[in-house]
C-alpha cells in the first residue's frame, strides 16, 4: 500500500511537471487566498502580543473594571463603530472608584474617562483632541514617562494638565518650554505642568493615544464638561495570588452600590485585551472571510484544472485499467495531483504572506507574527481544499468505463 | 486423469450472454457461449465484424462482464467478482496486446512496459529490471527511454507485447495486434508471438487475417455470437507448456514409474520440429 502510495506520488509530481504553466498558475491561485490568511493571521497575532506585551510591562496585578453593554457584542461592536465616543453610556461614575479603594487588597485605582475637546492657545486652535481625566494614581498603575515637567500632584492638580508629546509639538511646535504656559478649554485656563515621552504605542489596553492626548483631573475635567463618561478603572492589586479573590469582591461591593446594576466587567490578565481588540477581530474576521473566499474560488481552480487532466488522460486511464489499475488506483493518482497542487499553492502562500507581513512591519509597528498554530492549520486546511475540490474528478476517472476509455484519443 | 484435465484446463466459459440494449434495441454480442481453453493452447478467433469476438476478448480480459453465464479462470469463477478483484487478476494474470499498441504517449517505453507491475506491488528497481529483460527479449534494449511515438509501428507493438508479457501472465489476449501494421512488421510479430507461445503461454488471439491460422493451434470460427466451427490443429497432448507445469509432470512421471509417460513428451518434440 505504501508502495503504491509513493508511486501515485511519483506519478502526480510527473504529471505536475509535464504540465508547468498550468500547475503553477493554478497553485498562484490557491496561494493568494494562502496569503492573505496568513497576513491576516500574523497582523492579528501581533497586534494581540502588543497588547499582550503591554499589559505585561503594567504587571501581573492589574485588574479592569469596564462598563458592559447589555446588548449582545455585534450589536456593541456596531455601535462602537458607529458612535464617536466608545463609551457613550458608561454606568460607572467617580464613586465607584471610591469604593474600589476601600476594597482591601487594592494598592490604586484609577479610572480613565475619555472627552473630545477644542483645545485653544494664544498661537492655535485645535479642534477634538482626546483628553484623559484620570486621579493621581494614575501613574502608579501605569509607568509613563514624563519627559519635562511632573505628572499631576495633590499640589498642583487643580487646573493642571499634561500634555502628549505630539500634541505638545502641535500646539506650540516645541515640547521644552511649553512647562507653565496655559491652554484653554472649554473657557476654562489649564496650566501645563508636564509633558510626556514619546510613547509610540498605536495599541493600548486604555483605547488611548497617549502623545495626542492630554491628562488631566477627572473632577476637573466633569466641571469642564458637566458630565465623565468613565470608560474603565484600572486597579493595582497588592499581589497577584488574589485576583480572582479580589475579582468577587469589586463586583460584590460595585453591585452593592449601584442597587443591583450588574452591567459592569472585571477582567484581569489576558481578559484585559479582548475589549481593545474586539473591534478589530471583528474586522480581521471579515478579512479573513473574504480571503476564504478567494481560497475557495483557488480550490474551484484545482477542480477546473483536474477535470481537465482527467479529460486529457482519459486514453491513459484507460489503458492503466486494463493493465491492472483499479479504481481506487486511478482514484488516487488523481486525488494526490489535486493534493499536491494545493499544498505547493499553500506553501507558496505561506512564503508569499510572510513576505508581506513583513514589508508591512517595515512601515508599520506590527512585527510578522509566525506561530506553529498558524502554519499547522494552514496546511491543515489546504489538505482539506485538495480533497474537497480533487475528489469530483478523481471520482469522475475512477468511474471511467475502461472499454470506452481506449478507444478515446486525443 | 479426470484431475489433470482440469488442471491443464486454463479458462472455462458455460452459457456465456452479453446483451446490449433493451426491447426493441436488444442485440446479443454473444449467446449461450461455451469455450473451455487448454494451457498453451494458441487460438485464433476469426468472423465478420461485430460478431462479438472483441466482447469475448474483453470478457475474458475482466474488461467486461457477462449479461449472464459463468467464467472459470483456474477453476475460479470470476463471473461475478467485485471490480476491485477484477483489477487485481487482470494485472496478475492477463496480459493484453491491442491493435492500436495502448501505450501511454507520455512515459518512457520502459515505464509503459512495467505498468503492469506498479498496480501488483513490485518497487520501482524490481519492476525497471523486469520491464528492461523483457525489452531486451525484443531487442529493444538501447530504446529503453524512447517515448512511444519515436519508435516504429512494429517497435511499438513489440513494446506492447513485452508490456503483456512482463508480469508473467497465464493467458495474453491480443485484438489483431497485426491489424495496423505492414506484412514485414506483421511477421515479426506473430514470430515473437509464436516464441512466446512456444515456452507454454497461452494466447488468445483475434484477427481479420486467415493467413495468420498457420501460427495457431486452434481456429475457432465465430458467427452472430456463437462458434460456427472450431477446428485444432494440435492435439491438447502435444500443446507446449510452462516450464514449471513440464517439471511438475516430470515429478509425477517419475512417482508413477511408468516408462511409457517419458515417450510422448519426446514424440511432442518431433512433431512440433516438423511443423
Amino acid at each position: 500500500m505504501a508502495l503504491l502510495l509513493k508511486t501515485h506520488y511519483k506519478l502526480a509530481k510527473a504529471s505536475i511537471k509535464e504540465n508547468r504553466t498550468r500547475s503553477f498558475l493554478t497553485c498562484l491561485g490557491i496561494a493568494i487566498g494562502v496569503a492573505s490568511i496568513i497576513m491576516i493571521l500574523s497582523l492579528t497575532g501581533s497586534i494581540s502580543n502588543l497588547v499582550k506585551s503591554e499589559i505585561g510591562g503594567i504587571g501581573n496585578d492589574l485588574v479592569v473594571v469596564r462598563p458592559s453593554s447589555t446588548k449582545d457584542s455585534i450589536t456593541s461592536v456596531v455601535e462602537e463603530l458607529t458612535s464617536a465616543n466608545s463609551f457613550q453610556n458608561s454606568n460607572l461614575s467617580i464613586s465607584d472608584v471610591d469604593t474600589i479603594k476601600k476594597i482591601p487588597n487594592v494598592v490604586a485605582a484609577a479610572p480613565i474617562a475619555i472627552s473630545n475637546n477644542t483645545i485653544i492657545t494664544e498661537k492655535n486652535t485645535i479642534n477634538s483632541v482626546t483628553i484623559l481625566g484620570t486621579n493621581l494614581d494614575f501613574t502608579s498603575i501605569e509607568p509613563l514617562s514624563i519627559r519635562y515637567g511632573a505628572f499631576l500632584t495633590e499640589a498642583n492638580e487643580e487646573k493642571s494638565i499634561v500634555l502628549g508629546h505630539t500634541l505638545s509639538l502641535a500646539l506650540f511646535n516645541t515640547i521644552n518650554s511649553t512647562i507653565g504656559k496655559t491652554v484653554t478649554i472649554m473657557g476654562e485656563k489649564y496650566m501645563i505642568v508636564g509633558v510626556l515621552d514619546k510613547v509610540d504605542k498605536t495599541v493600548s489596553f486604555n483605547n488611548v493615544d497617549y502623545d495626542n492626548a492630554a491628562i488631566m483631573d477627572i473632577d476637573n475635567l466633569e466641571k469642564a464638561t458637566g458630565s465623565v463618561q468613565i470608560q474603565q478603572i484600572n486597579i493595582k492589586a497588592a499581589n497577584t495570588d488574589s485576583l480572582p479573590e479580589l475579582k468577587k469582591n469589586i463586583i460584590a461591593s460595585l453591585t452593592e452600590q449601584k442597587h443591583g446594576d450588574t452591567n459592569f466587567s472585571v477582567t484581569y490578565g489576558d481578559d484585559i485585551t479582548h475589549p481593545a481588540g474586539s473591534l478589530f477581530n471583528i474586522i480581521s474576521g471579515m478579512l479573513a472571510l473574504v480571503a476564504g473566499i478567494s481560497l475557495i474560488v483557488g480550490g474551484i481552480g484545482v477542480m477546473n484544472i483536474m477535470l481537465v487532466s482527467v479529460a486529457e488522460r482519459t486514453h491513459e486511464i484507460g489503458v492503466r485499467k486494463a493493465v491492472g489499475a483499479s479504481g481506487g488506483n486511478i482514484l488516487m493518482q488523481f486525488l494526490f495531483e489535486a493534493l499536491i497542487l494545493s499544498i505547493l499553492g499553500g506553501l507558496l502562500g505561506m512564503v508569499l504572506g510572510y513576505f508581506f507581513a513583513f514589508l508591512l512591519s517595515t512601515i508599520t509597528p506590527f512585527a510578522p507574527y509566525i506561530s506553529w498554530k498558524i502554519i499547522v492549520i494552514t496546511i491543515l486546511t489546504v489538505i482539506m481544499i485538495g480533497i474537497l475540490f480533487g475528489i469530483y474528478p478523481a471520482i469522475k476517472a475512477a468511474n471511467k468505463d475502461s472499454i470506452e476509455s481506449l478507444k478515446h484519443y486525443r | 486423469m479426470e484431475q489433470k484435465v482440469s488442471e491443464n484446463t486454463l479458462i472455462e466459459l458455460k452459457g456465456l450472454t452479453k446483451r446490449y440494449g433493451y426491447g426493441d434495441t436488444e442485440s446479443f454480442a454473444l449467446k449461450d457461449f461455451d469455450l473451455s481453453v487448454k494451457r498453451g493452447e494458441f487460438i485464433m478467433i476469426m468472423g465478420p465484424s461485430g460478431c462479438g469476438k472483441t466482447t469475448l476478448l474483453d470478457i475474458i480480459g475482466l474488461l467486461d462482464r457477462a449479461t449472464h453465464g459463468d467464467y472459470y479462470l483456474n477453476g475460479e469463477n470470476v463471473a461475478s467478482i467485485s471490480a476491485h478483484r477484477q483489477a487485481k487478476l487482470r494485472a496478475k494474470k492477463i496480459g493484453f496486446i491491442f491493435q492500436n499498441f495502448n501505450l501511454i504517449d507520455d512515459l518512457p517505453i520502459i515505464e509503459n512496459v512495467s505498468l503492469p507491475l506498479v498496480y501488483s506491488g513490485y518497487t520501482k528497481t524490481a519492476r525497471l529490471k523486469k520491464a528492461s529483460a523483457a525489452l531486451k527479449r525484443f531487442h529493444l534494449e538501447e530504446r529503453e527511454y524512447y517515448l512511444p511515438y519515436q519508435l516504429s509501428g512494429g517497435q511499438q507493438q513489440r513494446v506492447s507485447i513485452a508490456r503483456a508479457i512482463v508480469s508473467d501472465p497465464e493467458i495474453i489476449l491480443a485484438d489483431e495486434p497485426t491489424g495496423n501494421l505492414d506484412s514485414r512488421s506483421s511477421h515479426i510479430v506473430m514470430e515473437e508471438l509464436r516464441a512466446i507461445h512456444e515456452e507454454g503461454n497461452t494466447i488468445i488471439m483475434v484477427t481479420h487475417n486467415p493467413a495468420l491460422t498457420v501460427y495457431a493451434t486452434r481456429v475457432i470460427n465465430m458467427l452472430d455470437g456463437h462458434i460456427d466451427t472450431d477446428i485444432k490443429t494440435v492435439s491438447d497432448a502435444n500443446l507446449p507448456q510452462p516450464i514449471s507445469v513440464k517439471i511438475k509432470k516430470k515429478q509425477d512421471d517419475f512417482t508413477s514409474l511408468t516408462e511409457n509417460n517419458s515417450k510422448p513428451t519426446k514424440k511432442r518434440k518431433k512433431s512440433r520440429r516438423k511443423k
